[in-house]
C-alpha cells in the first residue's frame, strides 16, 4: 500500500465507521428519552447517552461526518480562493504584493474565533452553510500566504519568463504556468486548514454557536463538561471524537504532499 | 583599514517614529475595520436587527420602539456616523438587557479578567516554552530525554485546547483534586492559575518549538564558543548568551499566537463560567444586546492589536534588524 492511502487510511476509517454507526443506529441522531438520560455505554448503546438520554453512538455520528463535509468543503473553498490569489499578487509585484502579504498577516493573526462570533451573531439560529461562509472569510490567507511565498521563487524561472516572452497574459501565466507548479506544496496546507476548522465548529459548538438542532461535536462537549462527575463518559467520547477527527484531517493532509 | 562610522544617534529616531506611527495607523484601520465589520453584519445581513432582539412574537409596536432605541430608524450612514462617534468617545448607549448600565462600563469590567488570564497565560507558556526548549538543546539530557520533548511538544501544539482543557479538568480537578475548579468561586489564584496553565500549553508548545529551531542555529556561533571558551557553566552559556539572541522570534510568535489566546480565552470563560470578556460576549449574543456585542468585540480587537504592537515594539528594541527591515 502506498504512503497516500496509509495517510488517508485514519480519516477513511473514521468516516466509514460513523457512516456505519449511522446506518446501524436504531433510532434518529436527536431523539430524546429521559429515562435513559445519561446512561452509560452497553452493548446496545456503544458510547452511552447524554441529557435527555439522546444516543451518543448516532449524536457523534452524524456529528462526524457533517463536520467531515463542511471542513472539507471550505479547505477547498480557501485553497481554490488564497492559491491563485497569492500567486497572482507575487507576480504582479510591488504594492499589489504587498498589499496581499498584509493582509493575510491580519487574517492569520486575528482571532477567528471572535470574527466568527461577529458575523454569526446577526443570525438567529446559525446553519452550516453560515458557519462555512464565516469560517471561508479567513480560510484563504494560509494558501494565498503559501502561494506567494512560492510564486517569488517560481516567478523569475526560465519557463516563466518565456511564457511571458511569447505573449501570454498575466492570468494565462498564473493558470496555466505557476498554479500547476505550486499545487503539490499548497495542498499539503489543505489537510491542517481542514483540522483548524473541526477544532473551531467544535468550539463554537461548545460555546452554543454551533449549528441548528444540536448536531455537533462541540454540542457533545458541552454535555459532557455539564455531565462531567455524573457522566464522564460523555466528556471522553467528545474530546476523543474531536481530537482523533483533527488528527485524521492533519495526517490527510500529508497524502497531498505526495508527488502527482 | 577603513572603519564605517557609527549611524549618528539623530537618525535612528525618525526610523523608530516612523515605525511607531506606521504601527499606530495599522492598528488603527485595523480596530476601524473590526469595528465596521461589526456594525454591518448587525445591520446589512439578511434580517431584522429589531426582530433578532425581540424575537418573532413582538408587536409591531414593540418593533418601532427597539429601531428607535437602537437608531435603527435613521440611515445606516447616520447610524454609522453614530457608531464611530460612540466608539471615539466610549460611549455606545446603556447596555440592552440592563438599562442605566452603560455598554462599555460593562466591557471596561469584563476586560479586566480576561486580560488576567491571557497575560498569566503568556507569561506561563513563553516560560515553559523557553525552559523546553534550552532543555531540548543544552547538555543536561540524553538524546533520548530530547528527543521525547520535542515529540511532547509537536504533540501540545497539535492537540485542540477546546478537547484536552476539559478532559485535564476532570482528571486533576474532579478526580485526583489536586487543583481547584478554575470555576470555583473561591478557587481564587489557583482557579486564575491552573486555568491560564490550559490555556498556555498550546503556546508553550509553539513557542518551545521556534525556540529549539532557532536556538538549533546559533549553537555553533562564534560567541557561543568564545563563552564556553571563557568558562562559562552550560547554564551560563545557554540562558545569559543563546537565549537573548532567539528572543525576536519568541515575541513574534506570542504576538502570532495572540488571536489563538483570545479565541481559547472565550472558550475557557465559557467551560469554567468565569467572568470575562468571553463571557459577555456570549452572554451579549444570547440576548442580543447589541451596544455591549458591539463594544465587547471592539474591545477584544482593540486588546489584540495593542499585544501586537507592544509585541513588535520588544521586537524592535531586542533585535535591531527589525528596526531597520519596516
Amino acid at each position: 500500500m502506498s504512503r497516500r492511502w496509509l495517510d488517508l487510511a485514519p480519516l477513511g476509517a473514521l468516516v466509514v465507521a460513523a457512516a456505519g454507526a449511522l446506518a446501524l443506529a436504531r433510532e434518529a441522531p436527536g431523539r430524546l428519552d429521559p429515562e435513559r438520560a445519561w446512561c452509560s455505554p452497553s452493548g446496545a448503546r456503544p458510547l452511552g447517552c447524554g441529557e435527555a438520554g439522546v444516543d451518543l453512538t448516532a449524536l457523534v455520528a452524524s456529528a462526524e461526518l457533517r463536520v467531515v463535509v463542511l471542513a472539507v468543503s471550505v479547505a477547498l473553498v480557501g485553497f481554490a480562493l488564497g492559491t491563485p490569489l497569492g500567486a497572482a499578487a507575487a507576480l504582479a509585484r510591488g504594492r499589489v504584493e504587498r498589499a496581499v502579504e498584509r493582509a493575510c498577516d491580519l487574517v492569520q493573526a486575528f482571532p477567528s474565533f471572535i470574527l466568527a462570533l461577529v458575523v454569526l451573531s446577526a443570525v438567529r439560529a446559525p446553519s452550516r452553510v453560515h458557519i462555512g461562509a464565516v469560517f471561508a472569510l479567513t480560510a484563504w490567507a494560509p494558501f494565498a500566504r503559501l502561494a506567494l511565498s512560492q510564486t517569488r521563487v517560481l516567478r523569475d524561472a526560465a519557463f516563466v519568463e518565456a511564457a511571458f516572452a511569447l505573449g501570454r497574459s498575466r492570468p494565462a501565466v498564473v493558470g496555466l504556468h505557476v498554479l500547476p507548479n505550486l499545487l503539490a506544496v499548497v495542498a499539503v496546507q489543505l489537510g491542517s486548514t481542514a483540522a483548524a476548522i473541526v477544532v473551531s465548529e467544535a468550539a463554537l459548538g461548545f460555546v452554543g454557536l454551533g449549528p441548528r438542532g444540536g448536531v455537533s461535536l462541540g454540542a457533545v462537549l458541552d454535555q459532557g463538561v455539564a455531565a462531567m462527575l455524573r457522566a464522564p463518559h460523555v466528556l471522553g467520547v467528545g474530546a476523543f471524537a474531536v481530537a482523533a477527527t483533527s488528527a485524521a484531517m492533519l495526517v490527510a493532509g500529508r497524502a497531498a504532499a505526495a508527488r502527482r | 583599514m577603513s572603519v564605517a562610522p557609527p549611524r549618528p544617534r539623530s537618525h535612528r529616531a525618525p526610523i523608530v517614529a516612523r515605525l511607531l506611527v506606521g504601527r499606530a495607523v495599522e492598528a488603527l484601520v485595523v480596530v476601524t475595520a473590526l469595528a465596521s465589520l461589526v456594525f454591518f453584519a448587525l445591520r446589512m445581513l439578511p434580517g431584522d436587527p429589531a426582530r433578532l432582539v425581540l424575537g418573532d412574537e413582538a408587536s409591531a409596536v414593540e418593533l418601532a420602539r427597539v429601531r428607535a432605541l437602537l437608531h435603527l430608524d435613521e440611515p445606516l450612514v447616520a447610524q454609522y456616523a453614530r457608531f464611530l462617534r460612540g466608539l471615539l468617545t466610549l460611549d455606545l448607549g446603556d447596555s440592552f438587557r440592563r438599562p442605566g448600565t452603560a455598554a462599555m462600563a460593562l466591557v471596561a469590567r469584563a476586560l479586566a479578567p480576561t486580560a488576567r488570564l491571557a497575560g498569566v497565560s503568556v507569561a506561563l507558556g513563553a516560560a515553559a516554552g523557553l525552559l523546553a526548549a534550552v532543555l531540548a538543546s543544552g547538555p543536561w539530557l540524553s538524546p533520548r530525554a530530547r528527543g521525547w520533548i520535542e515529540r511532547i511538544l509537536v504533540g501540545a501544539a497539535a492537540a485542540p485546547l477546546v478537547a484536552f482543557a476539559p478532559v485535564v479538568t476532570w482528571c486533576l480537578a474532579a478526580r485526583a483534586r489536586i487543583v481547584p475548579l478554575p470555576g470555583d468561586p473561591e478557587a481564587g489564584a489557583a482557579g486564575l492559575l491552573f486555568a491560564s496553565a490550559l490555556l498556555a500549553v498550546p503556546l508553550a508548545a509553539h513557542v518551545g518549538r521556534i525556540a529549539r529551531a532557532a536556538l538549533h542555529d546559533v549553537e555553533r556561533a562564534p560567541f557561543l564558543a568564545v563563552a564556553r571558551a571563557k568558562g562559562a557553566t552550560p547554564a551560563r552559556v545557554w540562558i545569559l548568551h543563546a537565549l537573548p539572541s532567539v528572543a525576536g522570534p519568541v515575541v513574534t510568535v506570542v504576538a502570532a499566537q495572540l488571536g489563538a489566546l483570545l479565541g481559547g480565552a472565550v472558550v475557557l470563560e465559557r467551560m469554567f463560567e468565569r467572568a470575562g470578556l468571553g463571557t459577555l460576549i456570549l452572554e451579549a449574543y444570547s440576548t442580543r444586546d447589541l451596544p455591549v456585542l458591539e463594544g465587547a468585540v471592539v474591545a477584544a480587537g482593540l486588546l489584540f492589536v495593542v499585544a501586537q504592537a507592544l509585541g513588535t515594539a520588544a521586537h524592535a528594541a531586542i533585535d535591531p534588524r527589525a528596526r531597520g527591515s519596516r
